[in-house]
């Protein structure tokens, strides 16, 4: 469940039979919906009701309607379980708050998922959940579509492939002080440059600084299907990120052949084995002579290893198992009522704790409220249906014809 | 000749046709009137007679006070006489085409006929506003862009559209076009 991007609303249907509800509620700033606090359980109540759902699992700290979703699932009594794909800090305001919420959300959370054991560390201390509830399960790369090229580009010029997008938490402007740095070192180097962001204009800047339009190629935004394209146009990737939780980029990369140099943050050395990264410090100093290093045992390198490495370390599949094993762990969790949920809130701190505590009270009688109006023996459920082969096309239509009518 | 009803839900599915002679098919959604529905009448007259009898016994009143009086008496009003439907049809005539009708409880009927020809599919989508999800009945019709809604004021149950459904597709199916069952999902 999402809400509704442009035009998309309503019910789709994705590969394999995952359905999709996009609730027309506009987001507001940055993909995120306005937080209605109580606006969306009536929405939420509906589905969990009609699609008979046992569990509910939320992504991202930053989704208001992640957090509005679970506090209502929390409050129907469903098994809650919380995933979290970014660092954040402690100092600024923002994340001050961000913290907070996290807080009144991982308060009653069944079980939480991280994606790194750097990702697992930050998410305790940032919401004060015990340990013992976090799991981590690292994204997996899709190896079936990065492929290495079936021939490497044969120039004599080594090209290092950036793609991200340019703003400042990714490090664009650490790129700005490496590139001429390279260039100058270096003359048989070329850089492509894929992306677009704010810090784009610092990097076309630094490009007629330097002179270098015939060695930096700027892309612009690449669509995640081209992706793969540009990348087997390379030989060595380059990621500047200043914080990062997991970075699939690399991933990315590493299975389509190419050797990595990366910053050393976050969870970023936890993701490549040695022979397959080089890390330096988001210093730019420190970051050229990464690639310095990388430039010289790239003869090395085999792509074709690299990726077929790459497919036996992570898979979708071995996530999803990982994945199916927390679910049936969250689902062992015992059943609360109010009063004991309550309580649990109320350690979240002298005054949000308070806070926190009238929030759900609120949140539980506005359910009641609604089971009164709209009892949910009135909510039918959606019948059963499984995309059809085929050949299979009439029995699954006489199946769903059966199930709707008793 | 079918009826039913459903328990919770205030829709009626009545079924007059006599298919499979091929003879014209016709089916009905009756909405009952709630409970709640039906209290609002007494309570509107009630309401209209303690405000007279108040206007008439106490002399001195804010005018703020008179205001709210109308204003919940003028509410409960449109509340009894609000969506008036009170029944909505389907007639089915295999080599002509479907006519939609809504019935208003002040006596007022509107229809609209579909020519088979123009009829392209009939699909049950589920419709998902920001309050509530909902399944609906409608047609694709040749040339137009938006889908035609069979029932345009009622949003009957899954139970009472699948026959009214099932019943469009073999009409369709009965003119000789090839396409075979679908449901669009």
């Amino acid at each position: 469940m999402t809400h509704a991007y442009g035009n998309r609303s309503g019910v789709r249907y994705m590969t394999g039979g995952l359905k999709v509800y996009y609730v027309p509620w506009r987001p507001f700033l940055m993909q995120n919906t306005l937080p209605t606090f109580y606006g969306t359980l009536p929405i939420i109540r509906t589905i969990l009701i009609r699609e008979r759902i046992s569990l509910v699992h939320g992504h991202q700290a930053f989704s208001t309607l992640c957090h509005e979703a679970l506090m209502h699932a929390r409050t129907m009594g469903y098994k809650v379980v919380f995933t979290d794909h970014s660092l954040y800090g402690f100092a600024d305001v923002g994340s001050i708050h961000m913290n907070k919420v996290l807080q009144f959300t991982l308060a009653d959370v069944s079980q939480a998922i991280c994606v790194s054991h750097t990702s697992k560390e930050n998410t305790v201390l940032r919401s004060g959940l015990l340990p013992e509830k976090v799991f981590v399960i690292p994204n997996a790369v899709d190896a079936a579509m990065f492929k290495p090229a079936p021939e490497r580009p044969s120039s004599n010029d080594i090209v290092i492939v950036v793609i991200s997008r340019l703003v400042y938490r990714k490090g664009a402007d650490l790129l700005v002080e490496v590139i001429p740095e390279v260039c100058r070192l270096h003359p048989n180097i070329r850089f492509i440059v894929g992306g677009d962001g704010p810090k784009r204009v610092r990097l076309e800047e630094m490009r007629e600084k330097h002179s270098l339009q015939d060695r930096v190629e700027m892309l612009g935004a690449v669509p995640h299907a081209h992706v793969r394209s540009v990348l087997i146009s390379g030989h060595i990737f380059l990621n500047s990120s200043l914080t990062e939780a997991f970075c699939i980029a690399i991933l990315e990369a590493a299975s389509c052949g190419l050797l990595t140099v990366s910053t050393r943050v976050g969870g970023v050395p936890e993701v490549l084995p040695d022979d397959m990264i080089i890390l330096a410090e988001p210093d730019p100093r420190d970051m050229v002579r990464a690639i310095m290093k990388a430039v010289s045992i790239l003869p090395r390198i085999d792509p074709q290893v690299m990726h077929d490495r790459m497919k036996k370390l992570y898979s979708w599949h071995d996530v999803a198992k990982r994945t199916e094993i927390v679910y049936n762990r969250a689902l062992k969790c015992s059943n609360q009522n109010l009063i004991e949920r309550v309580s649990r809130y109320l350690s979240c701190g002298a005054w949000a704790g308070k806070l926190f505590c009238l929030v759900m009270i609120i949140d539980f009688l506005l359910w009641r409220l609604l089971q009164l109006l709209q009892p949910a023996g009135d909510i039918e459920e959606v019948p059963d249906f499984i995309l059809p082969h085929q050949h299979q096309e009439s029995e699954v239509l006489e199946d769903f014809k059966e199930q709707c009518l008793g | 000749m079918g009826e039913f009803s459903i328990a919770n839900s205030p829709y009626t599915y009545i079924n007059d046709s006599d298919w499979p002679s091929e003879a014209v098919g016709v089916h009905h959604v009756v909405v009952r009137k709630s409970f709640l529905r039906r209290l609002c009448v007494p309570l509107t007259a009630v309401s209209l007679l303690a405000n007279s009898v108040y206007l008439f016994l106490v002399k001195e009143q804010s005018v703020s006070v008179l205001c709210w009086s109308f204003l919940l008496t003028g509410f409960l009003l449109i509340l009894s006489l609000w969506k008036p439907v009170y029944k909505e049809s389907v007639i089915i005539m295999p080599a002509f085409g479907v006519q939609l009708e809504t019935h208003y409880s002040s006596g007022r009927i509107v229809r609209s006929f579909v020519p088979v020809g123009k009829i392209l599919k009939p699909v049950l989508l589920e419709c998902v506003t920001p309050v509530t999800c909902y399944w609906s009945l409608s047609l694709i019709v040749r040339g137009e862009e938006e889908l035609m809604l069979v029932f345009k004021e009622l949003h009957p149950p899954l139970k009472i559209l699948v026959p009214i459904w099932k019943a469009l597709c073999a009409a369709i199916d009965y003119r000789g076009k090839p396409d075979a069952f679908r449901e669009d999902g």
